[in-house]
């Protein structure tokens, strides 16, 4: 029976498919057959077929590795070149001085009271004090040569130059300390982005435009640049005067000690003698609460960030292991008997098959972590080249960001190895003499039915959850939808592939048609390779609706409650900009074309005893450019002993016109204010509006962060546009934005952090794609028979090569078109469940979710690229081995 | 037993055998696998033509290159030295699409085993070459084909609800749609017992007879060659004898004659 065997082999096949592995191979050297034990053959050449079974695996592993160790890697990089930032800014003083008490308003760094400049001779007779000097820190942006202010992103730093060498982090390296009034020194490397020289003048923006000249370039640190921030020191009178609310203030004092005395020391004697609203704390300390504040928080979000897209990766990766696993498993069963046939005890199998995933993982998890360090000291060399500023120093490698991710990827390897492995130990020796592959292929009614369960009680609790507003209910409720979705895949696979196939198989006739067959042959296995793909392209449609809803709701914000014309418009101070100067407003408010111009400024103060932000304005001008709906109590007599305050805030305080609030300042005054009004709407106005004689007296740096513009009857946007845009040139001119461009610079943000999540969603896509392109290379192996049948009746090998790649994409389309659904509905039960206040709005981007289906579908193409070109490849002459 | 038939015909053919235009034909055949000590000469200087209208036989030992002469002859496989033709064709000067179009366009094949194509239905099955040309099949052609195979009532059924003869039976069907120039059956009752045997024997007699086909066959069970109309004989690569109108008998004489002077092939 077995007289064919030998003769249908072609020549040179030796890395063939381990299916087929009869004792026939190497047939070249036939007479000497049966020398080397029969086990040991078989388990040489299964080692080395799976080899490139598990290739996707490995890659998988390998990818999902690297992404998390890189990110750790380069996580604890930044944490510690920021810990030498702040370590360098205070490393020569000893003590700092500062206002005691902290106003904070959400997330922001929150504001203290000034330190009077006349505490400096207190302290400077403190003995052990060997200097002292006042650090005036405030917001100053740089204008180019060519009038367009410099943007870097990062904060815009402007101080006043420190005179004692040992207190001031920053050391000059070209021309003098400044010492007139318009004298600046800026930053190596702030100049050099600006494209400003020694002996230029330009304005700095403070937000109101100052004129300097550049006498001096400094580094920090022996550094040209000081993180993503710019900086520019004046003379201690011009910080003070630009950058100050009052002369005769500083933001801290900063303390050298004597030698031979210690900076706890110091810090106590220098607190004994300071009044009860100040306090001294060492500069180590001052250097990291800085550190945690500023770059603490915002690494580890980003981290975190990271961190949880690493996990979806390693979940997508979990999927397409799993199924890798769980094919050779059943495409092992006759080699499984075997052995169980020979005596294999179940463990020694089931030990074999983990073994085997052990080797894998670790070999993958281990390249991962080299491969890890990699992508960190890529990512550092890219990041500033994006634009996002990051220090650059050594890698900085911890065990933890080692052992963490090395512990997952073998974990993951070997956790989605487990299910199979138990199964192939299962494998009973009668199953060697039975024909086909032991893999159930049907569809078990219990999946169905828990399945289905599972769903209707998801959907109806995330439903719940999203029109309750209750997070934790629409939470559970989603992740039990997901975990439905996954087990639904089977069940669901059979429609899904004979619908999405329908029109290939009517485009592409048979070939078409046997694509959707194979597509169909097992429901369970096209289900576990497009569930990967489907997590993926879940988590990007979520997000892409999250998106596209934010920005609605910012639009139609900007549309209703924005009744002026044009706006200017700046980034504040962190982002890049210093806000725009107060003087703007009026300013323009000046031109004949102007019906109105008012500026919105910040200000925060602690109203009955927690932190809030109060828009700073004029409120009754405001009132004219933005809807603030109905208006209860008289904004016109604000004063400055009243505020106004919207009405949802209002609600919840119990507060109605006439109500009396306590507001402190940071400039440590308590002061009895009432309600003057309440409105209605605080889209654009935010929940507190306080007139700026109001807040004149406790105000910090003075500026305005939004200034909207009305235009004279007759007026056309373009030409009061243009007149606005020539008013605002000595200002550094600010961006002069349409109602519709205002939104949608309101709404960049959002685009920035949807492509970064987009980025890191790619590699969670590209596994599983490899998951596609793996199943179907061992699908490809499988059918080795009936493709070379197919291939000896008349199938030519661009048909044979198009049959598999219309698999791969209607497998894609099917885990697509999930992930679309899955995306879209947790999309808007997450819009929905988050918009406490009603008003937010809810839109699918059509544009958005049409891209990632042609990029599934075009995906799926690509996946079925690789194993389309093997399977033409094959040997015609297989067709006809009989085994 | 069409023994009778088959010897009426053979007789009516043999004087015209020469003149008769060869459906294919190899010329000088050579194939060899491997190189150097490892070289195995499956086929050596091979001349052959398998007339148009006939059905003939290829046997020989087991390893005496039969399976490879009919893959070369085919187009199945390419020939170290010597030339295959299909009509008029030589295969030598074509690429693989070429080939493939030749295949599916002229050639019928049999194989042992695995005929069918697990997930299309025996109804696609049968129309597969042609769907794979983009051809309509001649409907009349096929319906009579279906009733001729005797599967009419299974034409939804995929093959893995067939019997091992029924799937045999669908594959002649199959080779005969698209009314080739020539079909090729490699051992094509290799696995099947002697019944469903020789039901697809008799399937492929009515080919020839009553069709008007011409089939190649590969086999070394004289019972199964005694259906052709002439048997070659193949010994250690060689074109060994020929047989027209053959019997059971005679065949495995002839048989037995070459096991007891070589004592078997190259295995
Ligand atoms: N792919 C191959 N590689 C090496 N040798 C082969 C191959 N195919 C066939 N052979 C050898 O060629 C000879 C003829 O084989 P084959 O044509 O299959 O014989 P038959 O069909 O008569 O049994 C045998 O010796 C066989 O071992
Ligand atoms: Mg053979």
């Amino acid at each position: 029976m077995s007289t064919a065997a030998e003769s249908a082999r072609g020549p040179g096949q030796g890395a063939g498919p381990g299916h087929g592995s009869g004792p026939g191979r190497g047939s070249g050297t036939a007479p000497g057959t049966g020398a080397a034990p029969a086990s040991l053959r078989i388990g040489l050449a299964g080692l080395r077929a799976h080899k490139r079974r598990f290739a996707g695996t490995f890659v998988a592993v390998f990818l999902g590795v690297a992404f998390l160790a890189g990110t750790m890697v380069m996580g604890d990089t930044l944490r510690a070149s920021f810990g030498a930032l702040f370590g360098d800014a205070n490393s020569g003083t000893d003590t700092v001085v500062r206002g005691a008490d902290q106003i904070k308003a959400g997330r922001g760094p929150g504001v203290r009271e000034p330190v009077p400049t006349d505490l400096i001779a207190a302290v400077r007779k403190v003995p052990g004090v060997a200097a002292v000097a006042p650090d005036i820190e405030g917001a100053g942006q740089l204008v180019k040569p060519d009038g367009t202010s410099l943007d870097t992103k990062g904060p815009t730093v402007a101080a006043n130059w420190i005179d004692d060498p040992r207190l001031n982090p920053y050391h000059l390296v070209d021309g003098r300390a400044p010492t007139r009034p318009g004298d600046a020194v800026l930053l190596r490397d702030t100049a050099t982005q600006a494209g400003l020289h020694l002996g230029d003048t330009t304005l700095l923006r403070t937000p109101d435009p100052v004129r300097i000249r550049i006498v001096g370039l400094a580094t920090f640190g022996g550094q040209d640049k000081q993180g993503g921030s710019t900086y520019t020191a004046l003379t201690t009178a011009d910080a003070q005067r630009y950058l100050m609310p009052r002369p005769g203030e500083a933001t801290t004092l900063k303390v050298r000690a004597d030698a031979g005395i210690g900076q706890a020391e110091l810090t106590r004697r220098v607190a004994a003698v300071l009044p009860a609203r100040f306090e001294a704390l060492t500069g180590q300390q001052a250097s990291t609460e800085t550190e945690s504040a500023t770059a603490g928080t915002f690494l580890t979000a980003f981290t975190t960030l990271l961190v949880v897209f690493a996990g979806i990766a390693l979940l997508v990766a979990t999927f397409s292991i799993h199924n890798t696993f769980a094919i050779v498993v059943a495409q092992r069963t006759r080699e499984n008997a075997l052995l169980r046939a020979l005596g294999a005890t179940r463990r020694q199998v089931l030990g074999s098959a983990l073994a085997e995933a052990a080797a894998v993982a670790v070999t993958a998890s281990g390249l991962g972590l080299l491969g890890g360090i990699g992508i960190a000291a890529g990512l550092q060399a890219l990041f500033p080249a994006a634009g996002f500023p990051f220090p650059d120093s050594g890698l900085v490698i911890k065990a933890v960001a080692m052992a963490v991710p090395l512990a997952v990827g073998v974990l993951v390897c070997v956790g989605s190895a487990v299910l199979p492995a138990v199964r192939a130990g299962r494998t009973a020796p009668i199953a060697a003499l039975r024909d086909s592959a032991a893999e159930s292929v049907g569809v078990s009614r219990w999946r169905a039915l828990s399945g289905a369960v599972a769903g209707a009680a998801g959907v109806t609790l995330t439903v719940i959850g999203a029109a309750g507003t209750t997070v934790p209910a629409a939470a559970v409720g989603a992740v039990l939808t997901l975990a439905a979705f996954v087990v639904l895949g089977p069940v669901a696979a059979p429609v899904a592939v004979r619908v999405l196939g329908a029109p290939v198989a009517r485009l592409r006739g048979v070939t078409g048609r046997l694509a959707r067959r194979n597509a169909l042959r097992s429901p369970r296995r096209t289900a576990a390779t497009a569930t990967a793909l489907m997590i993926g392209v879940a988590v990007v449609s979520l997000f892409a609706v999250l998106g596209a809803s934010m920005k609605a709701t910012l639009n139609q914000t900007v549309n209703r409650s924005f009744a002026g014309d044009v706006a200017v418009n700046e980034p504040v101070y962190g982002a890049g900009g210093s806000g725009i100067s107060p003087r703007l407003a009026p300013a323009v408010a000046k031109l004949p074309q102007v019906q109105q111009a008012v500026g919105l400024g910040r200000g925060i103060a602690e109203i009955d005893g927690a932190g809030r932000q109060l828009t700073v304005t004029d409120p009754v001008a405001l009132s004219r450019l933005l809807d603030l709906g109905t208006v209860r109590g008289s904004l016109a007599g604000l004063g400055t002993r009243s505020i106004a305050v919207a009405r949802p805030e209002a609600d919840k305080h119990g507060w109605t016109t006439g109500s009396r609030v306590t507001i402190a300042f940071a400039d440590g005054q308590r002061l009895p204010f009432t309600i003057g009004a309440v409105y209605g709407q605080a889209d654009l106005a935010g929940d507190y509006l306080m007139t700026r004689a109001a807040w004149a007296p406790h105000r910090t740096q003075d500026k305005d962060t939004l200034v909207a513009i009305s235009f004279r009857p007759g007026v056309s946007i373009a030409a009061g546009k243009a007149a606005v845009e020539k008013a605002v040139v000595p200002f550094g001119s600010p961006d002069v934005q349409t109602k519709s461009e205002y939104a949608t610079s309101s709404a960049a943000g959002i685009n920035t952090f949807l492509t970064l999540i987009y980025a890191l969603l790619a590699l969670a896509v590209l596994i599983a794609l490899l998951g596609i392109a793996n199943t179907l290379t061992l699908a490809v192996h499988e059918r080795t028979r009936e493709l070379g049948l197919l291939r000896a009746v008349g199938q030519t090998r661009a048909q044979l090569r198009a049959m598999v790649r219309w698999e791969s994409v209607v497998v894609a389309a099917f885990g697509t078109a999930g992930g679309l659904g899955l995306g879209a509905f947790l999309g808007w039960a997450l819009v929905r469940a988050t918009d406490s206040s009603g008003t937010g709005a809810f839109a699918v981007p059509p544009v958005s979710l049409g891209v990632v289906l042609l990029v599934g579908v075009l995906a799926g193409v690509l996946a079925g690229w690789r194993p389309a070109r093997r399977a033409a490849r094959l040997d015609v002459l297989r067709a006809i081995a009989a085994d | 037993m069409t023994g009778g038939v088959a010897a009426g015909a053979v007789t009516a053919g043999t004087g015209a055998a020469a003149d008769i235009t060869a459906a294919a034909r190899v010329v000088a055949a050579s194939k060899v696998y491997g190189t150097g000590d490892a070289a195995v000469r499956a086929l050596d200087a091979v001349t052959v033509g398998f007339p148009a209208g006939r059905f003939t036989a290829i046997m020989g030992p087991s390893g005496s290159g039969k399976s490879t002469l009919m893959h070369c002859a085919a187009g199945l496989d390419s020939l170290t030295s010597g030339a295959a033709y299909i009509g008029e064709t030589e295969l030598g000067a074509l690429g693989d699409r070429q080939l493939t179009l030749l295949r599916r366009e002229r050639v019928g094949f049999v194989f042992q085993s695995f005929n069918l194509v697990p997930t299309l239905t025996v109804a696609e099955n049968i129309t597969l070459p042609l769907d794979l040309a983009g051809r309509s099949p001649d409907a009349a052609w096929v319906d009579g084909l279906i009733d001729v195979v005797g599967l009419g009532g299974r034409l939804r059924h995929r093959p893995g609800e067939l019997s091992g003869g029924q799937q045999q039976r669908v594959a002649v069907a199959r080779a005969l749609a698209g009314r080739p120039e020539v079909v090729f059956a490699d051992e094509p009752t290799g696995n099947l017992d002697s019944h469903s045997g020789g039901e697809v024997l008799a399937l492929l007699g009515r080919a020839v007879r009553e069709m008007g086909g011409t089939v190649v066959m590969v086999t070394h069970d004289p019972s199964a060659a005694a259906h052709a109309d002439e048997v070659v004989f193949l010994a250690d690569g060689r074109l060994v004898d020929r047989m027209t109108g053959p019997t059971a008998g005679a065949v495995l004489d002839r048989m037995k004659a070459f096991d007891g002077r070589g004592g078997g092939g190259a295995q």
